[in-house]
């Protein structure tokens, strides 16, 4: 039991801040460029990806083991983009229907989410890591929260890039980027934390 | 509803056009990548300990074997068929993701060669561990004929750790010491 | 025609510098020019052949479920490519790993099935695919030999040593300019891929921006001309 805590803990630990998805391994940037002009904009969509690469890790799992089972491992990326798109139409319905409320905050980010390659990314890896059911979902959850984390960061500091100046020809995409090697560069210190 | 059914059809059509295509493709590749895959790991079992007579299983089931404090996992240990030693093959974390290798240990205990067969460490830095190029092949080099005691030379052992990746050179270290020591508990 | 739309692919629409699509794997894999040529030419060819099956096949197809259809054939594409990879040039697959699936996500793809192929014929799809496509490899290849330089003080590592036969995983110096040990090796971090990225955005902007202020100027001096001309 206690070796499954640590596995977790140090899954957790790398996936939020160590290998941060964004600022590490590059996964899922064009979300993180395109919808993190407001930090209120930036938690939805961060709260949408946690929901949903918790749910695709979950369900991937299942769809490998039955892949792998069939001996039809080469159709696993079809597969798994097909379950993705399946699952964010499900999830959006569903939230329509019986969680309004969380339908109305999260609603729109969800189809982009079906292009947001964290969420491909994250069951993919999960397969090349050879993670369990258990540890697959934490990666997933773990992963989506430093996904968050990355995208509410950036967007309180791109509030203010506004109010600053710049030379016009960084003006829009640029600076932004310039930005995030920045944040990349402070998430860089975090290599080498361990637990155990 | 009619709608919905030919829509279903057509999707369900599309896909099992692709499947099939992909299914060719496949089985035209799948004995090649699994030559390679055969290859690479005849390879690395040459490299960490010459056997031309080849390898037999010693130890099939994995366990986990901690070395200064870091868990590594122990997979297949092959006995080499000449006598000279064994071949152990490890999995373990590295500064980014999981590392798998192969380490050779001889008679006495002494290791006599790593190679590394899979990892995701950072390009330019940890990613020297494995490459072919010099800075690989000296890193390597310096396992050859390191006993129990191996350890990074900031840690007080004779191996230099390669430059910006203390953490992957380390975790090798331990994984090289994970080896010898359960070549020992064989006995 | 064809120059054309080669000048369009590579400078005007260039799909990462202008229409801001499939940066992800822009930024992971450049870190060495045997990724970036590698990467490039795996998003050409797929590029290309899905444009052209979708626009081969977009008459057919119902307009509700195209994207569906797209994603489909995309991920078949990206697994053929994925396969071959692995069973004739392992190093590159290996070096590249789980980028390559995740082409299949990459929106410069899903993005002109969407924009152009649905509306045009299989030889326009054809050709818009051939030259978006060494559009976004030209950004790659930069991308790659200003971090190299940069990063490491060399030149074309991995490919040029793969072509000498000195390593063959696809990693490796190539032609070393000055001591790598003077090279800003952050720039061959993350981080690296970032600023890089931003600094040439900024640098394309600046281009495109003089270039629209003197065609600005020389119509104003044309009017200018005419002006004159008639008072005359």
């Amino acid at each position: 039991m206690s070796e499954q805590l640590t596995s977790i803990l140090t899954i957790s630990l790398g996936a939020i801040l160590i290998n941060n998805f964004i600022f590490s391994q590059f996964l899922g940037c064009c979300p993180f460029l395109g919808c993190s002009s407001k930090v209120e904009t930036a938690s939805g969509m961060g709260l949408a990806v946690v929901f949903v690469m918790g749910l695709a890790s979950a369900i991937c799992y299942a769809v490998n083991l039955l892949l792998a089972k069939l001996g039809l491992e080469f159709l696993q990326t079809l597969a798994f983009i097909l379950v993705i798109a399946a699952l964010v139409q499900f999830v959006e319905m569903f939230l329509k229907k019986m969680v309004p409320s969380l339908y109305s905050a999260l609603g729109i980010y969800l189809p982009l989410i079906t292009t947001n390659c964290a969420v491909l990314g994250v069951v993919l890896l999960n397969v090349q890591n050879d993670y369990n059911f258990i540890e697959s979902v934490v990666y997933g959850l773990t992963g989506g929260v430093g996904f968050m984390l990355a995208i509410v960061l950036f967007a309180s500091v791109r509030e203010r890039i506004d109010f600053s100046d710049y030379p016009e020809c960084f003006e829009g995409f640029p600076i932004c980027l310039i930005t995030a090697g920045l944040l990349a560069l402070a998430f860089m210190g975090f290599n080498g934390m361990k637990i155990f | 509803m009619n709608n919905i059914l030919k829509l279903t059809l057509v999707l369900f059509l599309i896909c099992a056009i692709v499947a099939a295509v992909l299914g060719g493709v496949n089985e035209l590749t799948a004995d090649r990548i699994a030559q390679l895959q055969k290859e690479k790991t005849e390879a690395a079992y040459g490299a960490v300990l010459d056997s031309p007579e080849g390898y037999e299983d010693l130890q099939i089931k994995s366990y986990t074997q901690v070395a200064n404090g870091q868990k590594i996992k122990i997979g297949k240990i092959s006995k080499a068929a000449n006598g000279k030693g064994y071949v152990v093959e490890t999995t373990f974390s590295g500064a980014q993701g999981n590392i798998s290798m192969v380490v050779g240990v001889n008679n006495s205990g002494k290791c006599t060669g790593i190679s590394i067969i899979k990892h995701s460490e950072t390009s330019g830095l940890g990613a020297n561990a494995a490459n072919t190029a010099e800075v690989g092949v000296n890193f390597r080099a310096q396992f050859k004929g390191q006993d129990a005691s191996i350890a990074l030379s900031r840690d007080g052992g004779k191996i230099d750790a390669l430059s910006g990746a203390t953490i992957t050179s380390r975790s090798v270290t331990n994984a090289t010491l994970a080896a010898i020591l359960a070549v020992q508990d064989l006995g | 025609m064809f120059k054309k739309r080669l000048k369009e692919g590579v400078i005007t629409n260039n799909p990462i510098l202008v229409q801001q699509l499939g940066m992800c794997a822009t930024m992971a894999i450049t870190t060495s020019l045997f990724n970036g040529v590698g990467m490039g030419l795996s998003v050409l060819i797929i590029l290309t052949c899905c444009n052209v099956v979708v626009s081969a096949i977009r008459k057919i197809i119902p307009g509700e479920i195209r994207l569906a259809i797209f994603v489909v054939v995309i991920a078949g594409f990206v697994t053929i490519v994925d396969l071959l990879l692995k069973a004739f040039l392992p190093a590159l697959s290996e070096s590249l790993g789980v980028f390559i699936p995740l082409i299949v996500v990459n929106c410069i793809i899903i993005g002109r099935a969407e924009a152009f192929c649905q509306k045009n014929t299989v030889g326009a799809s054809f050709i818009d695919g051939i030259t978006m496509g060494l559009g976004y490899t030209v950004v790659l290849v930069v991308m790659c030999l200003v971090r190299e330089l940069l990063g490491k003080g060399c030149f074309g590592g991995g490919l040029i040593d793969l072509a000498r036969g000195v390593t063959l995983d696809g990693t490796g110096t190539g032609i070393q300019i000055f001591p790598s040990e003077y090279g800003a090796s952050i720039l061959t971090l993350p981080v690296g891929g970032f600023l890089t990225l931003g600094f040439l955005f900024a640098a394309m902007q600046y281009a495109l921006k003089k270039s629209a202020k003197k065609k600005e100027l020389a119509a104003k001096e044309a009017a200018q001309d005419g002006k004159e001309a008639d008072e005359q």
